[in-house]
């Protein structure tokens, strides 16, 4: 039986331990590709460059002081295990689901395996969880890993969304620079979320941004007049889908190509996923662009 | 074939129609509301109005007009109306009466040949499954078969029938068919008149109509201006006291036709022979007498017969009569022994001159009379004389249980009148004399014109009683079977008649000998003494002719010699018709009646009187002579049946089975099963569409 069949977000989502499903989605996925060349040790060696005052004398390479008499500080590809945190989107609107998975149960997926994964790159892991507002907030830890996927597994979508104020705090709560990975379905203006992640990777931070949505987000494949009910707002329209399909296509692709665009000035790398997609397809997609983006840098 | 429908108000359903075209042409909001993660975009599309949309999911929405269309067909109960199925609900099958006419006037020429052809084609018109029945009628009808359809029989029956000598009537006849119509249970009725349609036949009767949904068709037989000259009646009269073998026959000839007849031979007939005859001339619709010299007549009944010649209806151009012999009533007229030979002038001569019948008077006093002298009277009359006693007493009072009449006069030797003791109390009491002197008399006036004996004076000028006057009688206190037929202005009994066993006596309190009253001298006298004669002795004359179709009772009051005893019922009456057909009467105990079927002379015979037969003559109805003809319409619109159409039309219903009813709507049960079966697929086709529409999250749905 091939393990990719476990990858697609409805059988996986009859997994109920999330520890099990990002071992068996990682794991299977490891195995398909053998060798993973991105994060590898971190403790190799970059370059030297000189002091700065305010670096750590527990720095400097004393061996190149004595054979050159200049304080030079010793530079490493990574000198120590990186942070790997996620950001989660849990407003209300996380929790649509058309088919079954809902964003919020694919965006758990998602987080519990880069979890895991970066886990097994003994990188720290932690995650905070948001709405309009910072919910949880686990701090990234060698040992945190469990209650990264314990809070993963109680995540529940509710609560306006908002970027500004959660991702404000979130920039201010980070002390260390991290691997940011934000979950969301970003129903905001494209320019106040830039603005917000900006923040973010203005820190040093690595911000990559899964932009999830439902397949009938896409599609808007309704065909009945009826009340829509804005699951953050609890606004209600009536609404006849067959009139506006066409136009609400055009407004989601203009809203996405925005993001796009804009994530591209900003250098932050965005991602969007279909519920609908295989779990191991989106994990594919995104470490083969991870890998493009890391060479290139 | 007609397409129609049972309750077409239901058609009105079809505008629900428009129900699915308004439900695929807007957009019903769903009663769940849809949760969507966020309206952001959907707020920034301008609203749509409904008009500007067009009808989705083209196969629901046929599916969905079909089953509304199939529905409210269905509820319309629509009927498809086949001839051929009215016919195997109805049924085809025909009951026809053929009423015939027979009557004396289809003797007319021609007509009789008519009525049988018309009633034959009628005959062979009938379907294998239609049923006849033939009515003859006159003035009364009977079913001259049983309903069958086995034409033979009834073109027989046809061939059979001859037109009687009775007179038209056609309520019995219309009476017969309604009866034959009503009883009949298939499923269409006709009825088919073949007469002359005379005028006399029919009263206007209204409760004669046919049943309801019967076809009523006339053939109508009868001429235009159809003359007619009848021999109609004749009365013959003795030609006196003198010469009583001769009798003077006085015909009466009509014309009921709107032409004279002039040079009319009218022939007189005895015993076959003709003996007179006269030309005269009748005017138009005119009459017309013809009276013949008098002629010697046997003594004994003679066959005579008026007749004419040259005349399209033969049967009424003979009248036949009979000449009896002439009838004589012996009365016996006992007086008191004193009584002088002048007071009884005045009644023995009044009964000298009577005839038709004559009086064969006796007289003799009590003192003489004998038991003997009573054998073979009609009457006796007891004259100012006191009842008989003894054994002649006995045979008095006998004679008159016999039947015999007896007239008690009361005059001035009957003193008490002491009846015999088994008369007393019937008889009454005979007091004193009353005297009326000093009022110039009383009068008798309280008469019973009721009675047989004073009816004949009840006509204006028919007698004039109140002229007499009566000075002295006798205070009578009737007996308590005693019936008071006369009274005097004081309210003494003048006449009173006491039955006694078959026969009928009566006490006169005054006296008949212009001494106790002057009636003897009165001109009422003499008319009153006869019928006096004629009723104590039971005299009836005897018809010279009776009419086609009456019913005699040889034994009873039509005994066919009033003047003797009636026939013996214990003997055989032997009856020869005017055709030549013979029959018996057996005696049976009840009256023996004889109809007169036939136009003619009827013998009849016993065998004490088979060398002297009695003779009857029979005639056709007077009244059937009159041609003139009905309005056919008058006579169908009164008699004919509610519109057959409009009664086909409501025993359609009636005379459908449940079986053939559901037939007949059972197309609405298709239509039913059809719309369900759309309804089904319509409900897939909508689940199925349904479900390929995500709705929300499912936390969200309610």
């Amino acid at each position: 039986m091939s393990t990719t069949r476990f990858l697609d977000p409805h059988v996986l989502a009859r997994i109920n331990s999330l520890d099990l499903l990002a071992r068996t989605v990682v794991d299977g996925f490891i195995n398909g590709l053998h060798h993973s060349p991105y994060f590898g040790l971190s403790v190799d060696f970059a370059e030297h460059r000189p002091y700065m005052p305010g670096d750590d004398i527990r720095r400097v390479d004393w061996r190149v002081f004595g054979r050159t008499d200049r304080f030079y500080v010793k530079e490493f590809e990574a000198d120590t295990n990186a942070n790997f945190s996620v950001l989660f989107d849990v407003s209300a609107s996380m929790g649509y689901s058309s088919h079954g998975v809902s964003k919020l149960d694919y965006g758990r997926f998602l987080a519990a395996c880069l979890a895991y994964f970066s886990r097994q790159q003994r990188d720290r892991v932690g995650i905070v969880t948001f709405s309009d507002d910072v919910i949880d907030y686990v701090p990234c830890s060698a040992k945190h890993l469990e209650i990264v996927l314990h809070t993963i597994d109680r995540l529940e979508a509710r609560g306006r969304g908002s970027f500004e104020a959660p991702l404000l705090k979130v920039a201010e709560i980070l002390r260390r620079r991290s691997i940011l990975l934000v979950i969301s379905d970003l129903y905001e203006d494209p320019a106040t979320i830039v603005r917000a992640l900006d923040r973010l990777r203005h820190k040093g931070n690595d911000v990559i941004v899964f932009h999830v949505l439902d397949p009938a987000e896409v599609e808007f494949p309704f065909d009945e007049a009826a009340q829509f009910e804005d699951l953050e707002t609890g606004e209600r329209m009536p609404v006849v889908p067959e009139t506006l399909r066409e136009e609400y296509g055009a407004l989601l692709a203009a809203h996405r190509q925005s993001l796009i665009d804009l994530m591209a000035q900003h250098q932050l790398d965005y991602h969007f996923f279909d519920t609908s997609a295989p779990l191991d397809y989106a994990l594919f997609e995104y470490l083969s662009r991870r890998e493009r983006m890391s060479r290139v840098r | 074939m007609s397409f129609s429908f049972l309750a077409p108000l239901f058609l009105a359903g079809f505008a629900a129609v428009a129900i699915p075209i308004v439900i695929h042409l807007t957009h019903r909001e769903r009663r769940q509301t849809v949760a969507f993660p966020s309206l952001m975009f959907v707020r920034r599309v301008p609203f749509r109005t409904v008009r500007r949309q067009r009808i989705r999911h083209w196969l629901l929405f046929l599916l969905r007009a079909a089953a509304v269309i199939l529905l409210v067909a269905a509820f319309a109960r629509p009927l498809l109306d086949t001839p051929g199925l009215e016919s195997a609900a109805l049924g085809t099958a025909r009951e026809v009466v053929i009423l015939l006419d027979r009557s004396s006037s289809m003797g007319f020429e021609g007509r009789w040949t008519r009525a049988t052809d018309a009633a034959k084609r009628a005959i062979d018109g009938l379907g294998p499954s239609d049923r006849a029945t033939i009515v003859l009628f006159a003035d009364r009808a009977e079913a001259a078969n049983q309903a069958t359809s086995n034409a033979a029989v009834l073109r027989s029956t046809i061939d059979a029938a001859r037109p009687s000598p009775r007179r038209t009537q056609y309520g019995p006849a219309l009476q017969l068919a309604r009866d034959i119509l009503e009883a009949s249970e298939l499923p269409r009725r006709e009825a088919l008149l073949i007469t002359d349609f005379q005028r006399v036949g029919w009263q206007g009767q209204q409760d004669l109509r046919l049943p309801d949904g019967t076809a009523l068709s006339t053939v109508d037989v009868s001429e235009e201006d159809a003359v007619n000259v009848a021999a109609t009646g004749a009365s013959v009269e003795r030609a006196g006291t003198q010469d009583r073998s001769s009798v003077t026959v006085l015909g009466r000839i009509a014309n009921l036709g709107a032409t004279a007849v002039a040079d009319l031979n009218v022939t007189l007939e005895i015993d076959s022979r003709e003996v007179a005859a006269q030309t005269i001339a009748v005017p138009a619709n005119g009459a017309a007498s013809v009276r013949f010299a008098a002629v010697s007549v046997p003594d004994r009944e003679t066959r005579g017969r008026l007749r004419i010649r040259g005349d399209g209806l033969p049967t009424d151009d003979d009248f036949h009569f009979v000449v009896a012999p002439p009838q004589t009533m012996p009365i016996l007229i006992v007086h008191h022994p004193g009584a002088r030979a002048s007071e009884l002038l005045y009644l023995r001569e009044a009964l000298s001159i009577g005839f038709d019948p004559s009086f064969d008077v006796s007289v003799t006093s009590t003192a003489r009379l004998a038991a003997g002298d009573l054998a073979g009277r009609a009457v006796v009359v007891l004259y100012d004389a006191p009842y008989p006693q003894g054994a002649v007493g006995g045979r008095l009072t006998q004679f008159v249980r016999d039947g015999g009449g007896l007239l008690v006069v009361l005059g001035r030797r009957t003193g008490g009148a002491a009846w015999p003791s088994e008369l007393s109390e019937s008889l009454g009491t005979v007091n004193s004399p009353t005297d009326r002197l000093d009022a110039r008399g009383g009068t008798v006036s309280i008469l019973d014109y009721e009675h047989a004996l004073f009816e004949p004076f009840g006509t204006p000028r028919g007698g004039d009683f109140s002229a007499g006057r009566f000075f002295r009688y006798h205070r009578y206190q009737p007996g308590s079977t005693s019936v008071v037929l006369a009274r005097f202005d004081d309210g003494a009994v003048a006449l009173a008649e006491t039955p006694v066993g078959d026969g009928r006596a009566m006490v006169w309190t005054s006296g008949l000998d212009n001494q106790w009253n002057n009636l003897p001298v009165q001109p009422v006298f003499l008319p009153f003494v006869h019928q006096l004669g004629r009723y104590l002795s039971r005299y009836r004359q005897t018809p010279i002719a009776y009419v086609a179709g009456q019913v005699i009772d040889l034994d009873g009051d039509d005994a066919l010699s009033p003047q003797q005893p009636a026939q013996d019922a214990s003997e055989e009456i032997v009856v020869e018709t005017p055709a030549g057909g013979r029959f018996a009467i057996e005696p049976d105990g009840d009256n023996r009646t004889l109809e007169l079927e036939e136009h003619g002379f009827y013998l009849l015979r016993t065998l004490e009187t088979a060398d002297a037969p009695k003779v009857i003559a029979a005639n056709p109805d007077p009244v059937e002579s009159d041609l003139t003809p009905l309005d056919p319409e008058e006579l169908t619109g009164a008699i004919a049946a509610r519109d057959a159409e409009e009664q086909r039309t409501a025993e359609l219903a009636a005379a459908l089975t449940p079986v053939q009813k559901e037939r007949r709507q059972g197309l609405w049960w298709y239509i039913l099963i059809a719309a369900l079966f759309v309804l089904v697929s319509e409900t897939l086709l909508a689940g199925r569409l349904t479900r390929g529409k995500p709705l929300g999250p499912r936390s969200a749905e309610t």
